[in-house]
């Protein structure tokens, strides 16, 4: 079994599902994935941001915090919320509300990690549920700013080709 | 970042969100269907299949024609590519910090076995 296949799905108007397995054991993945230190490695912002504040704490009514500067604005945005739920090694619930360094709200939302091992591969699967459906497609939408730009301009050329 | 919506991404979700109008979509890329065609496979009455085949066209998925009697449906594919690149770039930053995730967790693993077993 390989550990790869990322799965997005949308089982309701406001929830994304992303589930994706790992080569490794549950417990280095739980680790990884709430450390702060380790976390600075794989929550990859922006070209040209850097991450400048993160906490976590997973535990109930223990803070998620992190923030992200760019060359224009610091923070040019952060991400806050609290623990609500958390069975060490098994699942954790968090709200999450992402504010920009303007101090606009872009996204409220409540995200569960839930992680099963069998065979040293574990998958994780992280649930996402929006105040509605707007938000969650706002939220699939947010990596337009990456290059999407020339992607629409790929894509005007394609088109505008005869089929 | 790009916050503002976009209404006509926003038609196209919508078109896409009802099993009876992928299933019109698939019907279609196989060719030009008059309404019955569309209907019957499915099922479905002729107004409800109208209904759909009109969310379709507000979406611009689907261009319809009549001819006599007969009103003929075609796919219009650009909005769906639209729409899968829309996506696609969500999935690809995610795989993306899943792939360093990758690499970190293979660390983490090297670092727990000093004498570390390759595989």
């Amino acid at each position: 079994m390989t550990a790869k296949g990322l799965q997005i799905a949308t089982p309701t108007d406001s929830t994304l599902v992303l589930t994706r397995a790992f080569n490794a054991p549950l417990r280095l993945v739980w680790e990884a994935t709430f450390t702060p230190d380790k976390m600075r490695r794989w929550m990859m912002p922006p070209p040209g941001w850097t991450m400048t504040d993160c906490e976590c704490e997973p535990r109930v009514g223990g803070v998620l915090r992190v923030a992200w500067k760019s060359e224009d604005a610091d923070p040019a945005m952060t991400l806050h919320g609290e623990f609500t739920e958390v069975v060490t090694h098994e699942r954790c619930v968090h709200t999450e509300t992402m504010v920009l360094g303007s101090g606009e709200t872009i996204g409220k939302l409540v995200e569960t990690h839930a992680f099963t091992e069998q065979g040293g591969v574990t998958t994780m699967r992280i649930t996402q549920v929006y105040g509605s459906k707007e938000e969650r497609d706002g939220a699939l939408a947010s990596g337009m700013d990456q290059g999407m730009e020339a992607c629409y301009q790929r894509l005007d050329a394609l088109v505008a080709q005869p089929a | 970042m790009v916050l503002d919506g976009s209404p006509r991404l926003d038609r196209v979700f919508h078109a896409l969100a009802h099993p009876a109008r992928r299933a019109i979509i698939r019907q279609l890329s196989g060719g030009e269907r008059n309404l019955s065609e569309l209907a019957s496979p499915l099922r479905m009455t002729f107004p409800a299949a109208t209904k759909h085949v009109r969310v379709l066209e507000r979406a611009t998925l689907v261009r319809r024609r009549v001819v006599g009697r007969e009103h003929l449906c075609r796919l219009s594919a650009a909005p769906l590519r639209d729409a899968m690149l829309w996506t696609e770039q969500f999935r690809q930053n995610w795989e993306a910090r899943f792939e360093a995730l990758d690499a970190l967790l293979e660390e983490m693993k090297a670092e727990e076995q000093p004498r570390s077993r390759r595989r």
